[in-house]
């Protein structure tokens, strides 16, 4: 990331409220010159309203926006120089493919040969060069999603907001687009704001994550920031699949230092963390940082096996300690588990996290880029 | 939806068929009658056996109306064409004013939005009549009675309404996001307008139109009361058929055909738009 | 001897049959489901899925073939005499009813108890966590609530087949992961039989016992989703099934003494033993000469001796990495379940084990082996 260049997007204090709803409140952010920022949050968070925010398409009730430095109060839609790509698409039902992609020219009153030839290149990149002579109806869901694309790009903008591109398109192209979009993004130049509901999309696509929730940001950060050391328990349970185990716990100390107590297990906290003892807490674990041990191994905890399941070339096995806690432990698919029955897990305990059960704030681990530089 | 056996489907096709002949009966009537001569027409037992005769028609082209009283002088022709311009200005002019006014109700919430709507709809519950008989006076006073231009305003109170209504409805239904999506490529508000929202709610703002220039080409209380004879159009020159020797149920008739002819032909046209309108069903997904 | 809950006996479904060119939306398809059993029809959007599910519920006509319900034709039974309950994509509560008279609607026409009616209802809002809106009107609950609303009337109803179109197509993908669960739990447990479209395989696998992949109006295989994995009927459902999708390759097979080569282009050769293949697939493959070769990308072995790859992206998704590499003039798709180091244009060696090879006829795309074995 450069740090000396002023901020391609700023957005300062943006709030909006639909009657009583307040579906952005105060949402800061600023994104870097040729930055990809995820934005990722539950449906409802208000992840399209601060795109459209951003888009001019809807008014802020407070706070700015800011493209390139300039201030976007009075500028409409159409002099932001800002791309969208729309989730239901939005194509124009009664224009080409070609002419959906040329709109963006059109504006700048180009025509003839410069037209068809910027529109052509933008087709042949995206693979739907054949398609161009069609109408909207006549494509597939995987076709508009390209031309949509296009079109965002058409005009050269310096900002391209992605409202959820891949949402509509089947789980192949998904992942094809998935894959190819940073390439593209970066042969493109522009500075873009990624909307998705979709953690992997977040992770995979942003060079940044920003996590909404309720209007608010909750964390901000990169993918290993995010996953590794999220900021709120919410924030740690929206990312991963299956999702994060939580425990309850109540940290303890004693003469070796603080540590929590899993089965009969004692697991030791960070020396800093004494003044968490005594604080209900939550404890959060993911499924693949726990794993399948021999009994007697260090750190083994007996449990039983209720049932397994394949997920995305991984093996989630539902488990359950003598207390009666439920745990899911994932392992990559095809490698030896657990024989029916009777088991042993073993955490590992510099992936477990910590949270304030009250707050839900993240206690441990309490750097957050450590581990991530490590890993 | 079909899972009839081959005997109820006859049966559904007779009804259906039966349904036909009964709404059409009286135009097939009307046709016929308009070929045949006051006496043929009286004539007990009618029958649908007669000579055809152009006769009515040809009374109303030159305006002679030949009757045992004597002569007559007819303005068939020339209410005709009043309708015509009446109708045909008083639909412009409602689509120059209520199309934009509609996209406007559609897109922008403003306060008292729909209050305003509402009042324009309420002018088609007002009777006709009751607003009819002070405005004639001021009609009098200003000089509009009379005039092409009066009643085309007056007109408005049938077709503005219509059209806004309608036409608000099929803008509502456009995404929004498509509008979006062609002022994010850099077009002003008005070149949406055009490029966009009018071609999608093309098909809304025709059957608008269509049903608005029927409205007013059936308009009868405006146009006894604010029209004399010249600037009468054809529902209240009809009166004229009414005759001191009897009623002229043959040139009735032919009258009737040949005023129903424009709008019908109208709509033929339209009709075209209209359907294709339900195929570009991707403006709704 | 009890009949099939339902019989699908060449139906097809042709649009237009008078027109120039008709459209066979449903291309003879043939499929049973047995009673208790929860099949889903998989496939993108027009692949026919919905138009079987609508001939089946009587929305629409059999063009050819017939429709047997428990033993019973109903080519020319109207919707409601089918004894069929249907849950659809778009929702279609009764505007006027609240959600819970709209879930008790059935049951109350059906003349049961007043106590038995509220007893189910409570059941079925509980299981899909629908309780808070029971007495608000459709109009005024969200999309995903409605569906769920929409779903809970199906279920509720004693029928010989229920018919669920998209059921959680709106759904966030927490509730979703919960929902898929307990749905199967409570079909499984009252012995319901459940057809189920959807165009996301994750929901196909977890809830379905069997899968009718469909494409194009045609019926591609129907099995269960271990089998659609391990021993895809086609290179259709090969690649349409696994996330990330399976790695395709045109290959030209060859003898070269005992070893069977196959050329992928660009200079890159695979040799594999006459071990590796049963002698009647090695004879076939080298009859065709021209084959396409599979691989999923969990099985893509990273081997510094193996073939020359170039990695073009590493993209983290917190337990596994998905890695793009430039291979054999393709791109080459593998997955670690580790997070993997590697930087784009960092440069790999690959390896493909015959056991993890599936090998299509490279005209018609039917399969000619899994793993060295025949199709």
């Amino acid at each position: 990331m450069t740090e000396r260049k002023p901020p391609a997007i700023e957005i300062d204090a943006v709030t909006k409220r639909f009657k009583t709803d307040v579906a952005l409140d105060a949402v800061s952010l600023s994104v870097a010159e040729g930055e990809t920022l995820a934005l990722f949050g539950p449906s409802g968070a208000g992840k399209t309203v601060l795109l459209r925010v951003i888009a001019g398409l809807v008014e802020a009730d407070a706070g700015r926006i800011r493209i390139g430095g300039r201030d976007m109060d009075d500028v409409p839609p159409e002099e932001r120089g800002v791309g969208m790509a729309f989730q239901n698409f939005a194509l124009f039902p009664h224009m080409s493919a070609f002419d959906n992609i040329a709109s963006p020219l059109t504006a700048r009153r180009q025509s003839g040969e410069a037209l068809r030839a910027g529109v052509e290149k933008l087709a042949t990149m995206l693979k739907i060069g054949h398609v161009l002579g069609q109408a909207p109806k006549a494509l597939s869901n995987g076709q508009k999603q390209r031309t949509a694309l296009a079109r965002a790009l058409a005009g050269g903008p310096r900002t391209l907001l992605l409202d959820d591109p891949l949402r509509n398109v089947d789980a192949k192209l998904r992942f094809e687009m998935r894959l190819e979009l940073p390439r593209l993004l970066a042969r493109e130049k522009a500075t873009t704001i990624y909307v998705t509901q979709d953690y992997r999309e977040a992770m995979a696509l942003g060079d940044r994550i920003a996590v909404l929730e309720g209007g608010r940001v909750t964390q901000l950060g990169t993918p290993e920031e995010v996953y590794l050391a999220p900021a709120t328990l919410s924030v740690a349970r929206l990312f991963g699949d299956p999702a994060i185990n939580t425990l309850k716990v109540t940290p303890q100390t004693d003469g070796q230092g603080p540590f929590v107590l899993l089965s009969d297990l004692r697991a030791p906290l960070d020396d800093g963390l004494s003044h968490a003892a005594g604080r209900p807490c939550v404890l959060g674990l993911r499924p693949e940082a726990v794993r399948f041990t021999e009994a007697g191994a260090p750190g083994a905890v007996a449990v039983t096996v209720e049932a397994e399941t394949p997920l995305n070339e991984k093996t989630v096995t539902l488990v359950t300690t003598k207390r009666g806690r439920e745990i899911l432990v994932s392992r990559p698919a095809g490698t030896p588990g657990p024989a029916e029955g009777a088991a042993h897990i073993a955490v590992d305990s510099a992936h477990a996290l910590l949270f304030d059960a009250e707050t839900g704030a993240r206690i441990a681990p309490r750097e957050t880029t450590r581990r991530g530089a490590a890993a | 939806m079909d899972h009839a056996s081959p005997m109820t489907r006859w049966l559904k096709g007779l009804a259906l068929t039966l349904v036909v002949i009964f709404f059409m009966f009286p135009i097939l009537w009307i046709v016929l009658m308009s070929f045949q001569t006051n006496e043929t027409i009286l004539r007990m037992p009618p029958s649908v056996v007669f000579t055809p005769t152009l006769e009515n028609y040809q009374a109303l082209i030159t305006g002679k109306l030949v009757s045992s009283a004597g002569v007559l002088e007819i303005q068939f022709m020339r209410n005709l064409m009043n309708s015509v311009i009446l109708s045909v200005c008083s639909v412009a002019l409602s689509l120059l004013l209520g199309v934009p006014a509609a996209y406007a109700f559609a897109r922008h919430k403003f306060r008292g939005s729909e209050d305003i709507a509402f009042t324009l709809l309420s002018f088609r519950f007002a009777p006709p009549l009751l607003v009819l008989l002070p405005l004639a006076l001021y009609f009098q006073d200003l000089g509009l009675a009379n005039t092409y231009i009066g009643l085309i305003w007056v007109y408005q109170l049938i077709c503005l309404p219509l059209i806004l209504w309608i036409v608000r409805g099929y803008f509502e239904d456009i995404s929004p996001d498509v509008e979006h999506a062609y002022r994010l490529a850099g077009h002003s508000w008005f070149s949406t307008f055009r490029r966009i929202a009018l071609p999608l709610a093309g098909p809304g703002i025709a059957a608008a139109g269509l049903l608005a220039f029927i409205f007013a080409w059936n308009n009868f209380v405006f146009a006894l009361v604010l029209a004399s004879a010249d600037k009468q159009p054809v529902t209240v020159g009809a009166l004229a058929f009414v005759t001191a020797s009897g009623i002229q149920y043959g040139q009735i008739a032919a009258g009737i055909v040949l005023s129903i002819a424009p709008t019908l032909a109208l709509a033929l046209y339209a009709q075209r738009y209209l359907v294709e309108g339900l195929s570009l069903g991707a403006v709704k997904g | 001897m009890s009949a099939p809950a339902l019989e699908l006996d060449r139906v097809s479904k042709i649009y237009g049959a008078k027109a120039a060119r008709p459209v066979r939306a449903v291309d003879a398809v043939s499929m049973s489901v047995a009673k208790g059993e929860i099949v889903a029809l998989l496939g993108s959007s027009g692949c026919g899925k919905t138009s079987t599910l609508r001939m089946v519920a009587g929305f629409e006509t059999v063009s050819e073939g017939a429709v047997r319900i428990a033993g019973r034709e109903v080519n020319r039974v109207a919707p409601a005499k089918r004894n069929v309950a249907m849950a659809f994509e778009g929702y279609s509560l009764y505007p006027p009813l609240t959600v819970r008279e709209n879930i008790a609607f059935a049951l109350k026409s059906a003349r049961l108890p007043r106590e038995e009616v509220a007893r189910r209802v409570a059941e079925i809002a509980h299981l899909l966590e629908i309780e808070p809106i029971l007495d608000r009107y459709p109009a005024s609950i969200s999309g995903g609530q409605q569906q769920r609303a929409s779903l809970g009337r199906a279920l509720i109803r004693e029928a010989d087949l229920h018919l669920l179109d998209e059921p959680m197509g709106q759904l966030e993908p927490a509730l979703r992961a919960l929902l898929r669960g307990r749905i199967k739990h409570f079909v499984k447990e009252r012995g319901l039989t459940a057809v189920l479209v959807t165009h996301d395989q994750t929901e196909a696998n977890a809830l379905a016992d069997r899968i009718a992949v469909m494409e194009g109006g045609v019926l591609q295989q129907f099995a269960s989703p271990a089998e659609l994995k391990d021993r895809p009927a086609n290179l259709f459902t090969g690649t349409f099934i696994g996330e990330p999708p399976m790695n395709v390759f045109q290959a030209q097979a060859r003898a070269e003494g005992d070893a069977l080569r196959l050329g992928l282009g660009e200079g890159v050769a695979l040799d594999y033993p006459a071990a590796g293949f049963e002698p009647a697939v090695r004879e076939t493959i080298l009859k065709r000469g021209r084959v396409t070769l599979g691989v999923r990308p969990h099985a893509v072995r990273l081997d510094p001796a193996g073939a020359p790859a170039e990695v073009a992206a590493n993209q983290w998704l917190g337990d596994q990495s998905h890695i793009a590499a430039s291979f054999a003039g393709g791109t080459l798709v593998t997955v670690e379940h580790d997070r993997a180091r590697l930087r784009p244009g960092d440069r790999i060696g690959v390896r493909f084990e015959p056991a993890d090879l599936h090998v299509f006829d490279g005209e018609t795309g039917a399969a000619l082996s899994h793993g060295g074995r025949a199709a």
